[in-house]
């Protein structure tokens, strides 16, 4: 009976339990990698910004410093 | 007088069911707005191949070359197309909170189940692998794994054609399929959580090292992706560097609609009669329905899987904008969010997972390929 209706399905086979381990070997991996590559992209992201947050406070202070000694410098 | 006779005589039954197939897209891309830069050309394209003893799909046909040329080389059009749509998506919302690219990622998850669903109607995982990726919800994407999984004398080598249809149909279907979706998943007052958003600065910098970490980062955790995120990051590279404006405005317009035109009208070479009219189209159709489904719920239950831990609650719904279908899916969340309380505006988060959907589909497409192959 299922081999008759998988006749009308071109091509198709009754379920292959290797395919279907298969197929559960390809959520798990998958699942995995996709977060692990996610997570990773979110920890750089947030490494770098903050790397440029303090590149950028540090390069205000610079500037602060320099104005306040040319001041002092004038007085 | 025989001579004028000769088309009549070979034409089939299955050839006029395709005629109205294409005609069929011509209305929705028309009448319905539905996609139309691609129903319109794949639906001439779907008349164009199979009028009987049609020259454009033989050996040096027009549509056969480009074909050849364009798709089953080396999916250089679908991978073209990816630089246009790196050059329209602005990341800005996703820096402002990285943690929405989690969403993005959950929102797959239509993916891997639709390719056990259909192993167990029978498909090798080849094809099943391939019908699956209808859930990234992104036709280029869909159509590089199909093609290259079941591409050369791979005997589900007509699945291709359907695949797309398919694929290009369900995103048109978003406002339609998701709503639902997000309604059965979620509560009343769920859906009416507001979130505050403060349009953090992102520096210039910040917006010009993202693309190049993305790419570094997938291309070593999974290197069968690089071609589609590749394609994707260095069409955004070309928008952020700020040198570059006059070539981001022509990948943005002309490039992606020349492409897209071309894609188009060469992906009808898939949707010849004896090909495309086959059981296997409506089991496609269905399949790929089911991916739609459980890729917003995927991203939907991730949401409030997040406010467990989360201080700041999110509003699950923003989670069915992690499925690509880009900018469609975030609209349809900002929709759904109005609905339900008329001043709760989600659109800014939706678009930040919409977009992290983006790349997350491109990802998972890459380990497809990898894991399949």
């Amino acid at each position: 009976m299922l081999n008759t209706l998988l006749a009308i399905f071109e091509g198709l086979t009754p379920m292959n339990g290797e395919n279907l381990v298969a197929a559960l070997n390809i959520l798990w991996k998958g699942v995995l990698a996709i977060f692990i590559v996610i997570a990773l992209i979110i920890v750089a992201v947030k490494l770098t910004s903050y790397a440029i947050a303090s590149a950028e406070e540090a390069k205000k202070q610079r500037e602060e410093n320099a104005t306040k000694n040319e001041n002092q410098t004038n007085t | 007088m025989e001579y004028l006779l000769e088309g009549f005589k070979a034409l089939t039954p299955q050839q006029v069911v395709m005629w109205i197939i294409g005609g069929v897209l011509i209305f929705l891309a028309i009448k319905k707005d539905m996609e139309p830069a691609l129903l319109l050309p794949m639906g001439f394209g779907a008349i164009l191949v199979n009028l009987p003893l049609s020259p454009v799909i033989k050996d040096s046909g027009i549509i056969n070359s480009l074909f050849q040329v364009g798709i089953a080389a080396s999916e250089a059009m679908p991978l073209l197309l990816f630089i246009g749509i790196g050059c329209m998506i602005d990341f800005g919302p996703l820096l402002s909170n990285p943690k929405l690219f989690i969403l993005g990622g959950a929102a797959q998850l239509g993916i891997f189940i639709t390719v056990i669903l259909a192993v167990m109607i029978g498909f090798p995982l080849d094809a099943a692998a391939s019908i699956g990726i209808i859930g990234a919800a992104d036709g280029p994407t869909a159509i590089h794994v199909a093609n290259t999984l079941l591409g050369g004398g791979n005997p589900f080598n007509t699945l291709v054609g359907p695949i797309t249809v398919v694929a290009y149909s369900y995103m048109a279907l978003v406002p339609i399929v998701q709503p639902a979706v997000m309604k059965l998943c979620t509560t009343k007052k769920e859906r009416t959580i507001k979130m505050k958003y403060s349009a953090k600065q992102v520096s210039k910098l910040m917006r010009i090292l993202f693309p190049i970490i993305v790419t570094i980062v997938s291309g070593i955790i999974a290197p069968e992706s690089i071609s589609l995120v590749g394609m994707l990051m260095f069409g955004n590279l070309l928008r952020e560097c700020g040198v570059l404006k006059s070539l981001s405005e022509t990948a943005q317009t002309t490039f992606s609609n020349i492409i897209t035109l071309l894609l188009g009208i060469t992906i009808s070479f898939q949707m010849q009669a004896e090909a495309f009219i086959s059981v296997n189209t409506l089991i496609i159709m269905v399949l790929g329905l089911f991916a739609f489904v459980f890729d917003t719920f995927g991203g939907v239950m991730c949401a409030k899987i997040m406010n467990l831990f989360c201080k700041e609650k999110i509003n699950p719904l923003i989670g069915a904008a992690g499925i690509s279908a880009f900018p469609m899916a975030a609209r349809v969340v900002e929709k759904v969010g109005v609905k339900e309380d008329s001043s709760n505006h989600l659109l800014m988060h939706a678009v930040g997972a919409n977009v992290s959907g983006q790349i997350a589909s491109a990802i998972v497409g890459g380990l497809i390929i990898g894991l399949v192959l």
